[in-house]
């Protein structure tokens, strides 16, 4: 068989979302890569330049499909910059409870969609069982599974309802047991080990060099966190460790990833623990009416960009599940942010598929990818 | 157990063919019930009676696979047609049998209708072969043994044909893929049934199953037995040795292509192979409808009661084969191979070893004693 090229994509198992790595091949062999992304380019950025800086946030969550709440956190943190509006302490912890229960959820759409690649049919199951829990408890108290628009500038929409810390709590109790499970599915078995050890290796000066960050970074050795080194909402309040592993391949990226969760719900249950305890508004007391208003009245958009609002920059950094995402907008007085810009992890982590993806066979492109975590939707915008 | 298959097609030919004769005049008559006519639809009535019920026994095996999946995933499985979705698999047959099956414009047009049909037909004719109880078969071929395998190599042929006639750059990696791998697992399958061939002394699969009667052959051969269930997952391409059609890399493998009836006939023979596989390890390692003496005799002897031990050892077989692909990953082709051509061939030689041992201090007799296996 000769060389040739092969398009994994944009329709292929692989690919988790619609882009295409262009793959050349000599038999079993990959010689190179070409990742082709913007299928799903929708100009959110440009989008947000034309809407209320609350209802950006619906954006957000068409951003990744699967962490919408963590794009909605990093947006709404950057807005809240930009106008100078400070929000309440309890919407604080709440958001950061948020964040941390998606990442549990798209780390465990991660899980299912990462033993699938390597052939494991059963957890595959398993993790999209478990990522339920975590859904049914977002539409208890955002009232929607995927698309939830919960964050406000200045805030959240609403409170939690009565009785969701004790679920929240079952839900963490039963996720924990479940993870010692899932380690038992993959790290027990020999065969894994044969899959995924040694592949797409990603040294941590590499990761540095093309801008890689995330569990693939901390798969390298890395400690950078951001929840640690620049602690936001209230991560500097609560106790955790930031997950590393040293073998900088597809089974460190794993054992990243599960520790991760597991860090996520000890954070989780101290957020929970400290909610119970502080009631209060989740609404900043003083936000401009404006912020909620609907779309201007046709013919009056000119009438309502004209007024004279304190202008001001908003640079946010999170660290979302895929990695470290970033906003930026730009306030220049106007109802409507001036400019947006989203950096997004996950761009940059498959920018460099070039690095961890020649040298290997084609049978090792779907663990290699789905260590790399794919969420098309933040990535495209 | 007089009864038998070739019997029982005679007799439904001679009922028709003596019904029609009587209402015929003389010489029509005559010619109608000729012993050569009967004879030829009792060979048609026969190989109609296998065919469905080797499809319905299939079709059967895949909604047991889907219902055991479901329920190592913590699910239920096909539920909704028929009793415990008993009768899904007919209705996704018979959306299949409506749909289109469209070629590619640049695909070979021989190769890619013929590929899956003569990989369906090899399959089902295997059938023909393997006797599942005294005188269920085409009757005792003395080299039975050897024609059922030979005839299960021909897979890979038909499917490299029908990936490469497709034309399409997944198809013919999966077909590449197919046929290396079934090429290399073909050795220790054959060095393995040499050890059975060897204990019992013969290539008929009767008498492999009635020098069975004292004692299975696993005890023996408990070696042969696991290079033979190994290069059996191989040859049956099930997870997690499934990687010609590995739906993450390659999205369907070989059968990329081909849609409608045409994968149907595919699934269908994937299937129709791994009950032959379990076949076959019933027959040469796990006493075939013979039971140990243990079992009491009235268990044993109610009619069709050998089809109904054979059929019922299948089914275990099968739901290990279910519960292995429940569990474990997939392997890599060079994996594969590798652990095909270093590991499984001396195990397998090993095995053809032990067994030469055995027959030659005559030490097997002696296994026919212990009570839990003796007959």
């Amino acid at each position: 068989m000769s060389e040739m090229w092969i398009n994994m994509g944009p329709q292929h198992p692989m690919t988790h979302g619609l882009w295409n790595l262009r793959v050349h091949v000599d038999g079993e062999m990959v010689l190179d890569v070409d990742p082709e992304m913007g299928y799903l380019h929708r100009g959110i950025e440009k989008i947000s330049e034309d809407r209320h800086y609350n209802e950006v946030v619906t954006l957000m969550d068409r951003c990744c499909y699967v962490a919408g709440l963590a794009w909605e956190h990093l947006y709404i943190l950057s807005a809240e910059q930009a106008l100078g509006i400070r929000p309440p302490e309890r919407a604080e912890w709440i958001r950061m409870m948020s964040e941390e229960f998606q990442r549990l959820g798209s780390h465990l759409m991660w899980y299912a969609a990462f033993v699938q690649d390597i052939g494991l049919m059963a957890p595959f199951l398993y993790g999209m069982r478990d990522r339920d829990l975590v859904l049914d408890l977002f539409q208890s108290y955002t009232g929607a599974r995927m698309t939830y628009e919960y964050m406000r500038v200045g805030g959240v929409r609403n409170d939690l309802p009565n009785g969701f810390t004790d679920q929240a709590r079952k839900v963490c109790d039963w996720l924990i047991d479940r993870f010692e499970e899932y380690d038992r599915l993959c790290l027990a078995s020999a065969i894994f080990h044969k899959r995924c050890d040694g592949l797409g290796k990603m040294s941590r000066a590499d990761c540095v060099a093309y801008g890689v960050t995330g569990p693939m970074l901390r798969s390298a050795g890395s400690k950078r966190d951001l929840r640690k080194d620049r602690p936001y909402s209230a991560y500097d309040r609560v106790e955790f460790d930031a997950a590393t592993a040293d073998g900088a391949d597809v089974t460190a990226r794993y054992l990243v990833r599960m520790e991760e969760m597991r860090q996520s719900v000890r954070i989780i249950r101290q957020a929970l623990d400290w909610l119970d305890k502080n009631p209060g508004p989740v609404m900043a007391a003083r936000v401009p009416r404006w912020l909620g208003a609907p779309y201007a009245p046709i013919g009056n958009e000119g009438y309502l960009l004209k007024r004279n609002y304190p202008k001001g920059l908003g640079l946010s950094a999170i660290e979302e599940p895929h990695g470290e995402a970033q906003a930026y907008i730009v306030n220049d007085g106007g109802e409507h942010p001036y400019r947006v810009k989203f950096r997004s992890p996950v761009f940059a982590n498959i920018s460099a598929a070039k690095k961890y993806l020649v040298g290997y066979r084609i049978a090792d492109i779907p663990p290699i990818m789905g260590s790399v975590d794919v969420c098309v939707g933040e990535c495209d915008r | 157990m007089s009864v038998t298959l070739l019997s029982v097609a005679t007799a439904i030919s001679q009922a028709i063919l003596g019904a029609i004769g009587s209402v015929l005049p003389q010489p029509a008559s005559g010619a109608v019930t000729n012993v050569n006519t009967v004879d030829g639809l009792a060979a048609l009535i026969f190989a109609a009676i296998l065919l469905l019920a080797s499809m319905l026994n299939t079709i059967v095996l895949i909604w047991w696979e889907r219902k055991l999946l479901g329920r190592f995933m913590d699910r239920r499985g096909a539920m909704h047609v028929g009793y415990a979705g008993l009768l899904q698999n007919f209705a996704d047959g018979i959306k299949l049998f409506r749909k289109d099956t469209v070629k590619p414009r640049e695909a070979d047009t021989l190769g890619f209708w013929s590929g899956p049909t003569a990989y369906m037909v090899t399959s089902l004719i295997i059938f023909a072969i393997l006797p599942v109880s005294t005188g269920w078969n085409s009757g005792s071929l003395p080299l039975s043994l050897l024609l059922a395998l030979a005839v299960f190599s021909f897979a890979p042929l038909f499917i490299f044909v029908s990936a490469w006639s497709s034309n399409n750059k997944y198809s013919l990696i999966g077909g590449m893929r197919s046929a290396a791998q079934m090429i290399a697992y073909e050795v220790p399958i054959l060095l393995a049934v040499v050890a059975v061939v060897l204990v019992s002394g013969s290539f008929d699969l009767q008498t492999i199953v009635l020098e069975q009667t004292n004692y299975w052959f696993w005890v023996p051969l408990f070696l042969a037995l696991v290079v033979f269930v190994a290069g059996m997952l191989a040859e049956m391409e099930r997870i997690p040795f499934d990687l010609p059609e590995a739906e993450a890399e390659l999205v369907e493998g070989w059968n990329t292509e081909y849609g409608g009836m045409m994968f149907a006939f595919f699934m269908l023979t994937d299937y129709l192979r791994a009950l032959l596989g379990s076949f076959l390890i019933v027959l040469l390692f796990l006493g075939g409808w013979t039971m140990p003496g243990w079992v009491p005799a009235a268990a044993t002897s109610f009619p069709l009661a050998g089809i109904f031990w054979f059929m019922l050892k299948v089914y275990i077989v099968f739901t290990v084969f279910v519960w292995i692909r429940a569990s474990l990953p997939r392997v890599r082709t060079d994996q594969l191979l590798r652990v095909g051509w270093n590991r499984m061939v001396p195990l397998a030689l090993l095995s053809v070893v032990l067994a030469a041992l055995l027959v030659t201090v005559k030490c097997l007799p002696v296994l026919g004693c212990i009570p839990t296996l003796g007959g």
